[in-house]
């Protein structure tokens, strides 16, 4: 009995010392946690677009990962705070919300849809954060707000040069449109559009769906009659892989053109054997010899598309405008937009990025296409691409 | 062009058809509008998705497992959530009919993750995807010709059930008059079950068939279909079964020729306006007969 009474005192005093450095670890581990410098990253993680949200997620963390290896921003830890907008305009708002209010965060980086940067817009212009999107492609993006910015080219740019690609280099004639009724799908379709009929190819249809259509049979059945030499699909992949095998069942053998929005996996994987020899404008198409595209796959056992490049960079801008002006939100956006020149530019994986007096970049537009269920560098390009 | 159309617009017409018997039945017998049917259709979906795909099952028992399974899932649903509500207020169950559909729809995205998904085209006899007719610059694939043959066949059955066998009778008696069928001694809760297992046999079938058919399964595609199919039942008149396959023949080709010479941005809206048309001009559906207030 005395024994066990005697060893009390002795044990609660054990006790409060495993306390006490229990607590300090714990509080040295929210101080370290505390003085990370977050980056919000949002895009589209859940819902009808989550594929590109995984590559853009994974290309951002790899950026971030390096650059914490190499002892962060001055010595300061970077991390991610991730913001799922799920592709929804209503939940990109509400992302935008939460990282608007957060005054910790210095810079956003997102969102991909150019729906949701558009959403999104007014809540960080008033906050006065800036939104440095790494996909939006819409051409009224930058143009609309001071504080939006993107790393990726216009589609009032990209969708002429599908229009150019197809007449100069397919020698295509007559082409029928499909388009996803949003502001990327419309923005890119008026581009191709309005081109074509300048060079004289001949739109022979213009088709609008809704996201999350699947039937396409009666718009194919209705541009077969019409006999085109190729479909261009101004949307994202899902519709896209359906359209293409949609119009293989009913005999229509033409080329498929489409856009960056079809550029993922999920389109091969959806639409297989019908996607091959589909051409398409991408942001970029890494080698396999590429260093960025090597340290990917190495991380993570696959090849890296455009997205996971345009996020790795978009991500990089971010860091890099961090380490110049501190995490203060108005000196980061005058410090972006202060990169007007080639020598101010940020050379990323994905090409130099340079802003004009609007926040828009001018890269180039590369082709791909679908070979043997892989997106390889198109045999021919532009020669201004 | 005209008779391609047509073709299109019966193969979806038919599936619609399958999904909104499942609807009327069920609102025949206990006037509840089961909003979860729509989930059941997206559960055949991937339930033949998972034992076609990933357990290997040929594709046509995995059809059939599913629809066992689907079976087995309206029945629960119907013991879980709605029985304990059978003499509740009708609002009550269908408050729980929502809840039901967006928890279905959620433990789908749990089980087999929010992308879209294709059927895997080895799963499926490869011939389904070629080419059987082409006449007059139509088309017609050999999946089409096995949805039409699958939904006769189960149209068929269904209509033998309900005209000529004891248990469709007392169905018919119950949706009748519930209290009247009770005092000739038919068992409520048995009738219900039954109809909940066939309504959602018919609507895994139609998931399956409509998954093969566009290539494609999503977690939220129970939704579109499910309404599309309640609008095709109300269009027939909700709880007449032979209404309910006319709604959907006449829903799906309304809507694929409201695509073709329209616009497409509106064969949703198209669907809708066929179905509020005809109830203006026909409260009680195509082939729906006016009540008496049931006392």
């Amino acid at each position: 009995m005395t024994g066990v009474t005697s060893s009390r005192p002795r044990l609660r005093g054990l006790f409060a010392i495993a306390a006490v450095g229990f607590l300090a670890l714990l509080l040295n581990a929210c101080g370290k946690e505390e003085q990370a410098i977050p980056i919000a990253l949002a895009g589209p993680f859940t819902g009808n677009a989550a594929a590109f949200g995984d590559k853009v997620r994974k290309g951002a963390e790899l950026m971030v990962e390096e650059v914490n290896a190499r002892g962060g921003i001055n010595g300061v830890k970077v991390k991610l705070l991730i913001g799922d907008d799920a592709a929804d305009p209503k939940e990109a708002a509400t992302v935008a919300q939460r990282f608007a209010a957060d005054a910790r965060i210095p810079i956003v980086v997102g969102h991909l849809n150019s729906s949701c940067t558009l959403a999104a817009q007014p809540i960080y212009s008033r906050a006065g954060v800036v939104e440095l999107s790494y996909g939006s492609t819409n051409p009224r993006i930058a143009e609309n707000s001071p504080w939006t910015f993107r790393n990726i080219y216009r589609d009032d740019v990209q969708g002429p040069t599908v229009a150019r690609y197809a007449q100069t280099i397919l020698k295509l004639r007559k082409v029928a449109v499909f388009y996803d009724n949003d502001d990327y799908g419309i923005g890119l379709k008026t581009g191709f559009v309005d081109e074509a009929k300048r060079i004289g190819l001949t739109i022979i249809a213009e088709e609008a769906y809704t996201r999350e259509s699947t039937d396409f049979t009666p718009q194919l059945t209705k541009i077969r009659a019409a006999g085109p030499d190729a479909i261009f699909i101004s949307g994202l992949y899902n519709e896209a892989a359906l359209i293409a095998s949609q119009a293989r069942k009913l005999a229509i053998r033409t080329q498929l053109l489409s856009a960056d929005g079809a550029l993922s996996d999920d389109l091969i994987k959806i639409g297989g054997q019908a996607v091959e020899g589909l051409i398409l404008s991408v942001p970029y198409v890494f080698s396999e010899e590429d260093p960025f595209a090597k340290r990917f796959k190495e991380k993570y056992g696959e090849f890296p598309d455009s997205w996971a490049g345009q996020a790795y960079d978009a991500v990089g801008i971010a860091i890099a405008a961090i380490t110049a002006v501190g995490p203060n939100r108005a000196k980061i956006r005058d410090w972006l937009a202060s990169r007007t020149t080639k020598e101010k530019g940020y050379q990323g994986v994905t090409g130099l990025t340079v802003f004009d007096e609007h926040g828009d970049v001018k890269k180039p537009v590369f082709f791909a296409t679908v070979k043997n269920g892989k997106f390889v560098p198109a045999a021919q390009q532009l020669p201004n691409g | 062009m005209f008779l391609q159309q047509l073709i299109n617009g019966l193969t979806l017409g038919g599936v619609y058809a399958l999904i909104a018997v499942g609807y009327t039945m069920v609102y025949g017998v206990i006037q509840l509008i089961n909003f979860a049917h729509g989930e059941i259709y997206m559960f055949g979906a991937f339930l033949a998705y998972t034992f076609a795909g990933t357990l290997g099952v040929p594709f046509y028992l995995a059809m059939v497992l599913s629809m066992l399974c689907c079976a087995g899932l309206g029945m629960l649903i119907d013991l879980v959530a709605y029985r304990p509500l059978r003499l509740a207020p009708r609002l009550a169950a269908l408050i729980t009919a929502i809840g039901v559909s967006l928890f279905l729809q959620n433990l789908a995205r749990i089980l087999w993750g929010a992308q879209n998904k294709p059927f895997p085209h080895a799963a499926v006899p490869a011939y389904l995807h070629e080419t059987a007719l082409r006449f007059a610059g139509v088309t017609v694939s050999y999946l089409q010709l096995f949805m039409f043959a699958v939904t006769l066949a189960m149209m068929a059955s269904l209509h033998f059930i309900i005209t000529r066998t004891r248990y469709g009778k007392a169905m018919r008696a119950c949706a009748q008059d519930r209290v009247a069928a009770y005092l000739m001694g038919i068992d409520m809760d048995r009738i219900v079950t039954a109809t909940f297992a066939l309504g959602s046999a018919m609507g895994a079938v139609a998931g399956v068939l409509v998954g093969v058919y566009f290539n494609v399964i999503f977690p939220t595609m129970g939704y579109t279909a499910g309404v599309k199919a309640f609008a095709a039942a109300v269009l027939g008149g909700i709880g007449n079964v032979p209404g309910a396959m006319l709604g959907g023949l006449v829903l799906g080709i309304g809507e694929a020729f409201g695509a073709a010479y329209l616009s497409s941005l509106y064969s949703h809206g198209i669907a809708y306006a066929i179905m509020i048309l005809v109830i203006v001009l026909r409260p009680y559906g195509l082939l729906g007969k006016r009540e008496g207030v049931k006392s």
